[in-house]
């Protein structure tokens, strides 16, 4: 891993467009802006891999045609009509 | 017509304009960016989201609103530049569910809803600014919150 000392308002390069500057030390937080193409997802990390675990667990689904089955009855059912309009007490 | 070979469908044939392909690609597949949405053979709502890469990848994908009536997705422009949608309305959103072995515990994830853009052929899994356990909301069950 590549380890580089910075201070408020300096900032790293990486590649040719993303750039992340350090705004803000304070305690055992920091804040930093992150200037990156549109095209570059930037993510928290613990989001990321939230995100990453969800989608692996959703490929391994396992009994769909059961799911489906539920899901055409509850659609059957019909949604929860939605409250009477009107002034609220 | 060339044929996609899948696990879960066997081979099917597909057009090359079927296929949408995720520029940045899905977190948790990486090697697999396009995919094509196919109806669910059981008739339910569901689209399969099926990968044209790896044949033994296919996610079962819902529109939210059908379960979650509340549910809005908030994006910035930026977010739709990379798959170059101008206009929302243009665009639509499907939610991954995942079946567990019970499957009256199926979830969606709302934190990370998928959105397609028809007209680039192009689609982005967004991240919303809300809390991780929105990756598990409940299908079936009480009103999903939003």
């Amino acid at each position: 891993m590549l380890v580089l000392t910075r201070g408020k308002d300096e900032a790293i390069i990486i590649g040719d467009g993303i750039e992340v500057t350090v705004l803000e030390v304070k305690g055992d937080k920091v804040k930093l802006g992150i200037a990156a193409p549109p095209s570059v997802p930037v993510h928290r990390k613990e989001v990321w891999l939230a995100l990453r675990d969800a989608n692996i667990a959703a490929a391994d689904s396992k009994d769909v045609a059961a799911a489906a089955e539920l899901f055409k009855k509850k659609q059957k059912n019909g949604p929860a009509p939605p409250p009477a309009p009107g002034p609220k007490p | 017509m060339p044929t996609l070979p899948t696990r879960r469908f066997g081979p099917i044939p597909i057009a090359e304009a079927d296929v949408y392909t995720f520029p940045s690609g899905l977190p948790g597949f990486p090697g697999a960016s396009r995919f094509v949405l196919l109806p669910d053979p059981g008739g339910a709502p569901f689209q399969w989201l099926q990968s044209a890469d790896k044949p033994e990848l296919a996610l079962v994908t819902c529109d939210p609103l059908l379960f979650a009536p509340d549910y809005t997705v908030v994006v910035k422009a930026e977010d739709l530049a990379p798959i170059g949608l101008a206009d929302v309305a243009k665009g639509f959103v499907l939610a991954i569910l995942t079946v567990p072995s019970d499957p009256k515990l199926t979830t969606a994830n709302l934190l990370g809803p998928l959105i397609f853009n028809p007209g680039t052929m192009l689609a982005r899994q967004l991240v919303l600014a809300k809390p991780v356990a929105f990756t598990r909301v409940p299908v079936f069950g009480a009103a999903a919150p939003c």
